[in-house]
């Protein structure tokens, strides 16, 4: 090194840096040569991209038993969500090839489906699912949110059913049995009693988490969908402002403000919810099954102290679950081996290994139908008090409603979580606590999401001369 | 000095650079502007629609709203960093201060740290049940303990963010230009017996005048391209109501996640132009203010 | 003011030192709180990291529960998520980008000060319009060249796009016109002096403060740049430290403590750094300030 700055000072004069200067350059000069003499396995075959971690290590096992025993080896890129899909957005617009298979959020797919059909940067699978008897092994909601204009463009990963998560411990202590409770109504007067400084710290302590704000937005789909509301019906046509979808915004506002206020600020992966949560601040969450996973693993503490219900309905009788979250395989134009990975992509998603690690693991079950009479499902699962939480998740799984693909679902949605902010500060300096003082409000909250949504809608050239 | 030298010389010192900057800035920026006059859906298909994408800009609510808010933050920054930054320089550049190196580390400590982070720690703190509403309740009995900050105080929530990561960076730029000047000429008019207001007024602003109007442009573009702190701070999100959301959050939100890339262009297009007229009146206001 | 520090202290100076003083160390504290946050959160065990806002609360010193906290993260972060190697990469690319960025910039400011040339003020009013410019604009352009030249997934596609440091060109222009006279130049010309030689043995020691500052600058760029590395790079082994440090943050679960370890261990080297080249950061970031 120092014979290398030698012969560096006889073309630059040693007064041009500072000490501080030179050893950046030593850095750089240095760190050179260390990263070029540190190998790097070379790669040949697949690129698989992902996001979550916790996925990555159950695929690995399996792509490591692909990989043993079959060609070509596939490797395993985790990336941060922001990442892979900037990635994708830009390999889709300059046609340059991105990964072989690519497991994506939900949230960021529709976004691929906007411009005309022939464009859609995933290859369609359609013909494949069903020639190949796959389209009826799998659970048909989860088929929803990959599929544009009747073309299905990706395999599905999971069910996400949705359930009602809440501090066994604390509700038993307080003698309310909650699993008498059949409406969202009844819930919120079977929890009222509990609203008070639990804990003496001079806050007042409520009950389910449920805000406003781009936090709560899944779980405010989630209710929509669950009422049978939504954003976009199934043709993709946009039906915001309608009689449920205001009900809902109403009877949450309602849970928000006033005497009767039982909703809290509590989000989910936040430190502060989780910290409210552990300290019972908190004792009610919408779950689906895959949170279950992340409750674990970020608040041990809460371990027997957790149970499960099917949500409340909004009418008598009405549906029992909804869906939160979701990811898909798609395989981008641009791969030069769709056999192999389309090969690749059944061997993972399909396979019972896979299915079993992601329920142990994360309380995932999967969409494979063939699968939900395993015995693993049944197991006692302590975290939750002991009961077959795989169990409980199957049995609603057929009642998952179905979920919109369109891409302006991710617009409205945020549209319709800022009516709901607005909701709640209008009954706040209003103080009109009922929800059928709030419907008026809804009703011209959503009208007016509505208009935003669709002056969107109407600026897409290619949705709107296709047919 | 156009004398005595090769004719190449130029061309070869400048060479590097405008390659790169001609592959790598000039043609993506040329790119860009075509792409402001397309509609590009679902990433692949484009039709050309003119000043289409424009015309919409300026009817569409969000943008406004963005640029307000962007112009909020960037007139807090301005107005709150920049004097708060120059006292602190004031004060550091005081001839008694001892341990002077140690303070100027201590202010420009947060400019080291990664932006992704500083938003991830003033989460945490500005919570409701974080170190902010913490202190202050326990301060002062009468503050709401669970006090919303990033759902009714956005805008002054990033604002706190982004000065307690750049103070210290503008300071140094004050300083170093206090200590140019004050030795000699403060003494001075020291002798000459003036106060210190009249020193402030008639030697440290003149002398720290090329010096301010540099770092009110670097603090203008800077806060008019607010997005990373924003973006993580309010959950990936313009927060509640939108009170957050900035112009080039609102680019990135149609561009990356609306895949409206057309639409994304031609707001980055409208903001270059903003800033650039910015960059003029500056201009036009520093050298009024020379001569 | 008390420039003499000699004479006698009069009480009205007393009170300013304690005004002086007491300002100082408040905004020194507020500063730093942050900080203190960030360094308490990294050692605290990820089931009890909630449980106080500082240190855990116990029957030790002061009654905080020293034996709860522990460098586990640390330790975490170099065995498990080998963190040894994204530092490394960090290093390289931080360090690479910023002497050739810092000599690109240098050349080229200087010419743009001390030459007349065709295309002149071209290139220089094209560089103050691109300190306008957004970056996100340019991502997808620049991924699209980036593959045409094939350097998606090397650090050559991370640190070339980076060379063209606009904003360092304007800087140096500015110090070159401030400090380098052109009665120099013209004395070495005549001396015989090739022009290559003239700016590495003339130019470059007088604008040595802005060599200083912009090396800086561009290295805690690099090193804190997250967005571009991940879009840039496929390949793990080639990630840098920021990327590493986001990649904790899982979008299921966070573990907040070895994030906040992870973020002081990026701190430390920068920090370093910065003690080392402080002087000039500061006497060259005026430089580029002061009108030329």
């Amino acid at each position: 090194m120092s014979r290398l700055f030698r012969l560096i000072f006889l073309f630059v004069p040693r007064e041009s840096l500072s000490v501080g200067g030179w050893i950046i350059v030593g850095l750089a000069l240095s760190s050179s040569i260390a990263v070029l003499s540190w190998p790097i396995p070379q790669r040949e075959g697949l690129e698989f991209w992902l996001f979550s971690k916790g996925h990555a290590e159950l695929y690995q096992v399996k792509t490591d038993q692909w990989n043993a025993q079959r060609d070509p080896d596939v490797h395993i890129s985790l990336l941060s969500n922001e990442s892979l899909q900037q990635r994708m957005l830009a390999s889709f617009l300059s046609d340059t090839p991105a990964a072989d298979v690519i497991e994506v959020e939900r949230n960021f797919v529709p976004q691929a489906f906007t411009g005309p059909i022939k464009d859609v940067g995933f290859i369609d699978l359609t013909d494949r699912l069903k020639e190949e008897g796959i389209y009826d092994q799998l659970n048909g909601p989860s088929f929803a949110p990959w599929t544009s204009r009747g073309r299905i463009f990706g395999l599905p990963h999971d069910v996400h059913p949705m359930m009602l998560a809440y501090r066994a411990d604390l509700f038993e202590a307080a003698g309310i049995d909650l699993t008498q409770v059949q409406t969202w109504d009844e819930f919120a007067e079977a929890v009222r009693p509990l609203v008070g400084d639990r804990n003496g710290d001079g806050i007042t302590d409520y009950v389910i988490s449920m805000w406003t704000g781009g936090g709560f937005r899944d779980q405010l789909e989630a209710l929509l969908l669950q009422a049978g509301g939504a954003l976009f019906d199934e043709a993709e046509r946009m039906q915001i402002n309608t009689e449920l979808n205001a009900r809902v915004l109403a009877t949450l506002a309602s849970w928000m403000v006033g005497p009767d206020r039982i909703a809290v600020d509590a989000p989910e992966f936040d430190p502060q919810g989780n910290q409210m949560r552990l300290d019972g601040r908190v004792l009610v969450a919408l779950m689906p099954d895959w949170l279950g996973g992340v409750w674990e693993m970020d608040m041990p503490a809460l371990s027997g102290k957790i149970k499960l219900m099917p949500l409340p309905a909004w009418e008598p009788g009405g549906r029992r679950t909804s869906v939160w979250g979701g990811t898909m395989l798609g395989i981008p134009k641009t791969t030069e081996d769709f056999d192999s990975a389309w090969t690749f992509a059944k061997h993972l998603y399909l396979s019972e290994e896979l299915a079993e690690g992601l329920y142990r693991k994360h309380y995932i079950i999967s969409p494979v139908k063939a699968f939900w009479d395993r015995s693993f499902y049944d197991e006692p699962v302590e975290f939750f008090g002991g009961q077959p939480v795989g169990r409980l998740y199957i049995d609603l799984a057929p009642q998952v409603p179905l979920r919109t693909s369109s891409p302006f679902n991710t617009y409205a949605k945020d549209r319709v979580a800022n009516a709901l902010y607005l909701l709640k500060e209008y009954a706040n300096e209003n103080q009109k606590y009922k929800p059928e003082e709030l419907m008026d409000e809804a009703h011209r909250l959503l009208k007016s999401s509505e208009d935003l949504v669709t002056r969107q809608v109407e600026r897409n050239v290619f949705l709107r001369s296709e047919p | 000095m156009n004398s005595g030298y090769p004719k190449w010389a130029p061309y070869v010192l400048v060479a590097p650079f405008v390659t790169v900057f001609a592959v790598f800035m000039a043609y993506p920026m040329l790119y860009s502007a075509v792409m402001a006059m397309q509609q590009t859906y679902g990433a692949k298909a484009s039709q050309f629609v003119f000043l289409q994408n424009f015309e919409y800009l300026l009817s569409d609510p969000f943008f406004w709203k963005a640029v307000r808010n962007t112009f909020v933050f960037a007139a807090g920054s301005v107005l709150i960093q920049l004097p708060l930054s120059l006292g602190l320089a004031m004060l550091l550049n005081q001839p008694q201060v001892r341990g002077r190196v140690i303070f100027r580390l201590i202010f420009f400590s947060p400019a080291l740290v990664g932006t992704v982070f500083i938003a991830m720690m003033f989460g945490l703190m500005f919570n409701k049940q974080g170190l902010v509403n913490f202190t202050l309740h326990g301060l002062f009995s009468g503050f709401d303990p669970v006090y919303p900050w990033l759902e009714q105080f956005v805008m002054g929530s990033l604002i706190i963010a982004s000065l307690w990561q750049y103070v210290g960076f503008n300071m140094i730029y004050f300083l170093a230009a206090l200590q140019n000047v004050s030795r000699d000429l403060s003494e001075a008019a020291m002798v000459d017996g003036a106060g210190p207001f009249a020193r402030f007024r008639n030697v440290t602003i003149p002398a720290i005048r090329p010096v301010a109007s540099f770092v009110v442009l670097l603090s203008l573009i800077g806060s008019f391209q607010l997005f990373e702190l924003a973006w993580v701070l309010l959950n990936n999100s313009g927060g509640p109501n939108d009170q957050g959301l900035t112009v080039v959050m609102y680019l990135y939100q149609n561009g990356f996640i609306s895949f409206d890339l057309g639409y994304a262009s031609a707001i980055g297009w409208a903001l270059a132009i903003l800033l650039m007229g910015f960059a003029l009146v500056q201009h036009r206001v520093s050298t009024i203010g020379e001569n | 003011m008390a420039s003499t520090p000699k004479k006698k202290m009069k009480p009205g100076t007393v009170v300013m030192y304690v005004v002086l003083y007491t300002a100082l160390i408040f905004c020194a504290l507020v500063t730093l709180v942050p900080f203190a946050y960030l360094f308490c959160a990294s050692l605290k065990p990820s089931a009890i990291f909630f449980d106080n806002l500082f240190l855990p609360t116990g029957d030790g010193l002061f009654g905080i529960g020293w034996e709860k906290m522990n460098f586990d993260h640390y330790k975490r972060l170099f065995s498990e998520e080998g963190f040894l190697r994204p530092i490394l990469n960090s290093t390289f690319y931080a360090s690479v980008t910023g002497v050739l960025a810092t000599l690109f910039a240098a050349t080229s400011g200087y010419a743009l000060a001390k030459f007349q040339f065709r295309g002149r003020d071209g290139i220089t009013k094209l560089v103050l319009a691109a300190l306008v410019v957004p970056g996100a604009l340019l991502f997808a352009p620049v991924y699209q060249m980036l593959y045409w030249f094939g350097m998606l997934d090397s650090y050559t596609g991370l640190i070339i796009p980076a060379l063209a440091p606009a904003f360092g060109v304007y800087l140096f222009r500015q110090a070159t016109v401030n400090s380098v006279p052109n009665e120099m130049l013209e004395s070495a010309r005549i001396d015989g002096c090739g022009e290559i030689m003239i700016f590495f043995t003339f130019v470059l020691p007088l604008i040595r403060p802005m060599m200083g500052a912009f090396l800086l600058l561009t290295f805690l760029g690099c090193w804190n740049n997250f967005i571009g590395a991940q879009i840039v790079l496929q390949t793990p082994e080639k990630m840098p430290l920021a990327v590493a440090i986001n990649q904790l943050r899982g979008v299921y679960g966070t573990d907040y403590g070895l994030i906040m370890a992870g973020t002081v261990v990026s701190i430390v080297p920068v920090l370093a750094l910065f003690l080392l080249l402080q002087k000039e950061f500061l006497s060259g970031l005026t430089a580029g300030a002061v009108k030329g």
